[in-house]
């Protein structure tokens, strides 16, 4: 380098400078550092806990894509959808949110919404445009739990809705369905909301949700009857058609009602067990608590008698036939036929009139008078069983306890369980006897003698014929001239009727006759208001405002 | 080395005006006689603020990673994207070229550039002598392609902007994009405020003042 160079270049100043050995730039890093701790900090206090479903079918449901809602609101999401390891459904991980972590307990519940078409309704609609999300349910449990089984159905019921739950015992399950619903008086009042067949198989345990207001109704007392399909009954006032609705008739549903001569009573707790009757004429019958079992032996034939049958007294319902079936004596080596019938006293108290029924009920809570008035009624009364027919198209047969003054006398031995009741015999094998004897009687009539009787008559009617014959001819000699002149007289009377007749023409109906006058000069009358008639008409299709307005003033 | 330089010869270039001068004192070089600017052998703190600018832009090359930086609502299901996640639906939707480009513009080169400045201050600080001319030619590149990484920014900002059905699908910007733009600026600041003249320093005679 040049000296020349050198003493262009200028000199620096020196002005007095602080030197900090740290600089203040290493203030960036930190923040940097502060935020990303805060952030990650942050991250991991609002982590809520990991959860695993298991789905039968990943229906719809994607990692990172489906959410988990509960009242609509996100609450979770999808993480992890993969096959469980068993490979018998899918292992659906989520990421719930920290808020829900206490609701994620024992029973809470999941499932799968998707669009549902049921008949008794639509339900999930928004899942078509959003995709399938997972339902939740909160459960009551305080136990936390991370692993869940979904449900394969939605609960129709989520925890929080007012009413109480209810279990039904029914021999099948009909057309009922989880979301059948449940009618009290015909207003819905809840749903089915589960069915499973009971421990032994014998009967379906359905399980029934009724909403809070309809709850209170459901007592002890109640009764609970399938109300799927309809209930046609024939009665002497024409014929009945019983349905729930339409909906009922089509998916099924279950009524309830609390009998009208049920005592009063508070509302059944939660989960009470009821039995479900097949229909409402069987849910609502009367219990009979008081029942007399007898049993009645027949030398007759029993065909057309059921199980089931009634037992009539006087022709009003008493009970049923509850076993038909055969009585074999080895000692005179005789059979018998044998039916078991049960008698219900009360059906007969509930007959009663006001007065008397204080004092039927007494007799029915005393059983050994009970016993003597029966004991009475037989031995003097005469009381007796017998088998009628019910119908004569179908043949069946029904007993009917009825009185028989004249029958053999008998006894009631109350000693047996079931004591034997007396009977007599059918009048159907006797009505058949008479027929029988009528024609053997028929068959014994002398018709050849009565033949040669007749014909013995004949002759003399023959006879007789003959004189009147000549009778009538001495009558008409006689008398013939003498009815002649009486018609010559009544023909004058006929004439002088005919002037009278026409006298009175003339004054009606002649052509100056007063009442004839009139008569044209109403008529005119009614000619000149039709003529005025016709010109209002007239000016009002003209001016129809005027039947508004009034007749508009005319100008000259 | 035998080259002569301004360091060895006792002068100073003004880093403001560029005005060469000679240093004060052997110690105190200073300010420049023409606009007054403090005057420095190298770049003022260079190294110190070097690593500081890329240590703040490495702790946020995480959340930026890690955070969504798009969220898309549509037809009432929400998704968040990150970049990497962006990358493999590219990727898995067909459009490799395209996944390789945000690849590349988002992923790689931050991540270069930092590992790139953090070697160049590693190995000036060591006083690693040699292929100075490479290093020199690494800094050239980190300072070009470093505002091309802007790219995922500028992107993320259209779509927000444009994207905007209301109630059947938005489109909302993440924190991530916040914290990409960080990672952009900061390694961008931080190969402005190194001084490449320390590399060669390494073999000279003289210790390059980085204080």
């Amino acid at each position: 380098m040049a000296e020349g160079d050198r003493d262009e270049v200028a000199q620096a100043t020196v002005v007095s400078k602080k030197s900090s050995r740290i600089s203040m730039v290493w203030i960036i890093p930190i923040l940097a550092a502060v935020i990303a701790v805060g952030i990650a900090v942050e991250r991991i206090l609002t982590e809520g806990p990991t959860i695993t479903i298991l789905l039968k079918v990943a229906d719809g449901i994607e990692a990172g894509k489906t959410d988990v809602k509960y009242k609509d609101v996100k609450i979770g999401q999808v993480t992890k959808v993969e096959l469980a390891k068993d490979s018998d459904g899918v292992e659906v991980t989520a990421k719930m949110s920290k808020r829900v972590a206490n609701l994620l307990v024992e029973d809470a519940k999941f499932w799968v919404v998707e669009p549902r078409v049921t008949l008794s309704g639509v339900s999930g609609l928004g899942t078509l445009l959003s995709g399938n999300y997972l339902g939740f349910a909160v459960g009551k449990s305080t136990k936390p739990q991370r692993t869940f089984t979904a449900l394969e159905v939605p609960p129709i019921i989520t925890g929080g809705q007012p009413g109480r739950e209810f279990t039904l015992k029914a021999h099948d399950l009909g057309s009922l369905g989880i979301g059948s619903p449940i009618y009290y008086r015909r207003l819905q009042a809840g749903q089915v909301i589960a069915y499973d067949l009971a421990g032994d198989g014998d009967v379906v345990d359905v399980t029934i949700f009724v909403n809070a207001p309809y709850d209170r109704f459901v007592n002890p007392n109640t009764r609970f009857w399938n109300a799927s399909g309809v209930d046609v009954s024939a009665g002497a006032s024409g014929l009945s058609v019983r349905t729930e609705g339409l909906v009922a008739l089509l998916a099924g549903g279950i009524a309830f009602d609390t009998p009208s001569f049920a005592p009063k009573a508070a509302p059944a707790a939660a989960r009470t067990v009821f039995i479900l009757n097949s229909d409402r004429a069987t849910a609502m019958k009367q219990p009979d608590p008081i029942a007399a079992y007898y049993v009645l032996y027949f030398t007759e034939s029993l065909r057309g008698l059921s199980v089931g049958a009634p037992v009539t007294l006087l022709g009003l319902p008493a009970g049923a036939v509850t076993s038909v079936g055969l009585d074999f004596n080895p000692s005179t080596k005789s059979i018998r036929g044998r039916a078991e019938v049960v008698f219900y006293p009360e059906r007969l108290v509930a007959r009663l009139q006001q007065s008397q029924a204080a004092l039927g009920r007494t007799l029915l809570q005393n059983l050994p008078e009970r016993h003597a008035l029966t004991q009475y009624l037989v031995e003097q009364r005469g009381l007796r069983a017998q088998l009628r027919s019910g119908s004569l198209l179908t043949g069946q047969l029904y007993l009917a306890l009825d009185f028989f003054p004249d029958a053999p006398k008998a006894k009631v031995d109350w000693s047996l369980d079931k004591p034997a009741f007396p009977v007599v015999a059918s009048t159907l094998p006797d009505l058949e006897a008479k027929i029988t004897n009528i024609l053997a009687k028929l068959d014994e009539l002398p018709l050849q003698a009565i033949g040669s009787d007749l014909s013995k008559a004949l002759i003399t009617l023959d006879q007789t014929l003959q004189s009147t014959d000549k009778l009538v001819v001495g009558l008409d000699g006689k008398t013939m001239p003498e009815l002649s002149s009486t018609f010559t007289d009544l023909r004058a009377a006929i004439a002088s009727a005919n002037g009278v007749l026409q006298d009175t023409d003339a004054t009606l109906v002649g052509k100056d006759a007063p009442a004839q006058q009139e008569l044209r000069d109403a008529l005119q009358e009614i000619t000149r208001a039709a003529r005025s008639l016709r010109v209002l008409a007239d000016y009002l299709e003209r001016n129809p405002n005027s039947l508004v307005f009034g007749k508009s003033q005319e100008k000259p | 080395m035998t080259t002569a330089t301004a360091l060895r010869a006792g002068l100073v270039s003004c880093e403001a005006c560029g005005l060469l001068s000679r240093a004060a004192t052997a110690t105190e070089l200073g300010h420049c006689p023409r606009c007054g600017s403090e005057l420095a052998w190298r770049r003022h703190e260079s190294i110190q603020r070097t690593w500081a600018l890329v240590i703040a832009a490495a702790i946020c090359y995480i959340p930026a990673n890690v955070l969504p930086v798009l969220t898309t609502t549509a037809l009432g299901s929400t998704d968040s994207d990150t970049i990497m996640g962006g990358v493999v639906f590219l990727y898995t939707s067909g459009s490799w070229p395209l996944a390789l480009a945000v690849l590349v513009a988002s992923v790689m080169i931050p991540l270069g550039k930092l590992m790139a400045l953090t070697y160049l201050l590693i190995t000036v600080q060591r006083g690693v002598p040699g292929n100075g001319r490479d290093r020199t030619r690494l800094y050239r590149l980190v300072e070009v392609i470093g505002r091309w990484s802007m790219l995922d920014v500028f992107v993320d900002t259209f779509t927000v902007a444009l994207v905007q059905l209301q109630p059947l699908m938005f489109v909302k910007p993440g924190p991530g994009v916040v914290f990409f733009a960080a990672v952009v600026v900061l390694t961008m600041l931080a190969a402005m405020s190194f001084d490449p003249r320390l590399i060669w320093d390494a073999g000279s005679t003289r210790e390059g003042n980085h204080g």
